[in-house]
């Protein structure tokens, strides 16, 4: 009985931090959701295909060492990538990595690093909302 | 009574040559033979090999200073024949062609122990020292600088120099003796007996055990001290924000791979850190900063940060460093782009200690499939 009850504990605590990784993700979604309707009132809702589209592009403006998302993340964001020193990036997958985008800060330090580096300019709240709305479908 | 004044008596065909000794005069002959090969011949990441070799003999000699006072008659350094009237008429015998048998060691055989014995117990001291001093590992870490180190490095080579010589010696002494004197020291050496001879005192089992014992508890002294001695894994202090912030892209460096100026030079243009963004909050900056004002190549005494840290680059990198290419231009560039390494700034895919700022040549560990 005893055992049974820790086990639920241990399922439940699992369970609550994964449930806290995704309810964070939402609500960093929600806040682009609303910076992007507010950059364009014709906003409706952010897009995996685009995300993609932008995840896989190359992009002009950046530094010529990363052209695009995936120097680095590779073309499948399920697996690891590689940094240009050599250290293993775990996968942007959500799937693979579930507390990927649960840390609004950390959000936000990689898209300002790594926007700048790719594309030479800050991304947009849709920009952001799409990559990520990309990221959980994978 | 009579039993024991019959035992004080000399003695034909007993043992000269107890247990404990021979057994130490092999285990020697292998232990060097370890440490000689692994010192001349094999890659620095041998060198693990050559350091427990180091702490074999320093065991095996502890024990043949102890058993030098305390062993059967012929091991006591007291009954060593090494007065110069005895050496002179040796020499002097040998010179017309003869050399008279000795129960234990001849005068000259004597004094060549005393030299291999000293030189091995100074190859092994500086040997710790360099280990210490220049590897940063082993019990003397703390204790022996890299100065310290690097001057015991160039004494364990002419030690080593000497050691082979007198190894020579030793070996072609007792070849003349066994094959042109007919003196069968090596059979001796091995049977612990020598026919004919008429021996002093008497080896019992119980003493060779007692010696056996004294080796054993030897060797669990030195290890214990190995590792009570044993410092930490980092060197120095660590500052969680620099390990986190820093080693977000790469390995977080240690700090004693640059000097302050370089650091400060480096963490006010993170905006393009070597062709990247990698700027960080203000607060966070100015945290890793003030760390790295206090902890830098200036502040370590130790191997990096006196061949790498210490000197500065026009582009802040190490790999710039006259030193860090010369140790690495065994290597083709297309080995840094290797799957398992993927650059030359990833040390810690070979250095397996480079996160403690260590860089033992012993902690050398090339990923499978690359070679040298």
């Amino acid at each position: 009985m005893r055992k049974m009850i820790f086990t639920l504990l241990g399922v439940g605590a699992l369970l609550g931090t994964s449930y806290a990784a995704q309810a964070n993700s939402v609500l960093i979604l929600e806040g682009y959701q609303a910076q992007a309707q507010m950059d364009d009132p014709a906003f409706r809702e952010f897009s995996a295909e685009r995300g993609q589209e932008f995840f896989s592009q190359n992009h002009t403006g950046g530094k010529p060492q990363t052209p695009s998302c995936t120097t680095c993340h590779t073309a499948d964001p399920s697996g690891a990538g590689q940094t240009r020193a050599g250290k293993t990036i775990a996968p942007l997958a959500i799937s693979k990595t579930p507390d990927r985008y649960s840390d609004f800060e950390k959000v936000e330090k990689w898209f300002r690093r790594n926007c700048t580096s790719v594309l030479g300019r800050t991304c947009s709240a849709r920009e952001k909302g799409d990559f990520i709305t990309f990221m959980k479908t994978r | 009574m009579a039993l024991i004044e019959q035992n004080k008596m000399p003695k034909e065909g007993a043992v000269i040559w107890d247990f404990p000794l021979r057994f130490f005069h092999w285990a020697m002959v292998g232990v060097v033979a370890i440490a000689a090969l692994t010192g001349y011949l094999f890659e620095g990441w041998w060198l693990n090999i050559h350091v427990y070799a180091g702490y074999a003999l320093l065991c095996l000699l502890l024990f043949r200073l102890v058993w030098g006072f305390m062993g059967s008659y012929y091991s006591r350094f007291h009954h060593f024949p090494l007065a110069r009237g005895e050496v002179i008429a040796h020499i002097k015998s040998l010179l017309k062609g003869r050399s008279k048998e000795y129960v234990g060691h001849n005068p000259v055989g004597a004094w060549m122990i005393v030299i291999l014995l000293s030189t091995l117990v100074l190859l092994v001291l500086s040997g710790l020292f360099v280990w210490g001093g220049q590897e940063n590992s082993g019990p003397l870490a703390s204790v022996a600088s890299y100065g310290i180190g690097k001057a015991s490095e160039e004494v364990h080579e002419v030690l080593a120099g000497l050691l082979m010589a007198a190894i020579a010696f030793h070996v072609g002494g007792v070849l003349v003796e066994n094959f042109i004197f007919k003196h069968p020291l090596i059979k001796a050496m091995i049977t612990g007996r020598k026919e004919g001879a008429i021996a002093q005192g008497q080896v019992r089992v119980a003493h060779s055990v007692l010696g056996i014992g004294l080796f054993v508890a030897i060797v669990c002294g030195v290890a214990l001290w190995v590792n009570a001695a044993q410092g930490p894994r980092f060197i120095g202090a660590q500052n969680a924000t620099y390990t986190q912030e820093c080693g977000d892209c790469h390995l977080a460096y240690h700090p004693s791979m640059r000097t302050g100026d370089s650091w400060q030079k480096m963490l006010l243009s993170l905006e393009n850190h070597y062709g990247e963004d990698a700027s960080l909050t203000p607060k966070k900056r100015a945290e890793i900063l003030a760390y790295l004002q206090e902890n830098n190549a200036t502040t370590f005494d130790t191997k990096v940060a006196h061949k790498i840290g210490r000197i500065e680059t026009a582009s802040l990198r190490m790999t710039d460093t006259r030193y860090w290419q010369k140790k690495h231009d065994d290597f083709k560039p297309a080995t840094f782009t290797h799957a398992e390494i993927g650059s030359k700034v990833n040390c810690n895919a070979c250095h397996q200690d480079a996160a403690d700022g260590r860089f033992s040549e012993s902690a050398i560990k090339l990923p499978k499939g690359v070679k040298k």
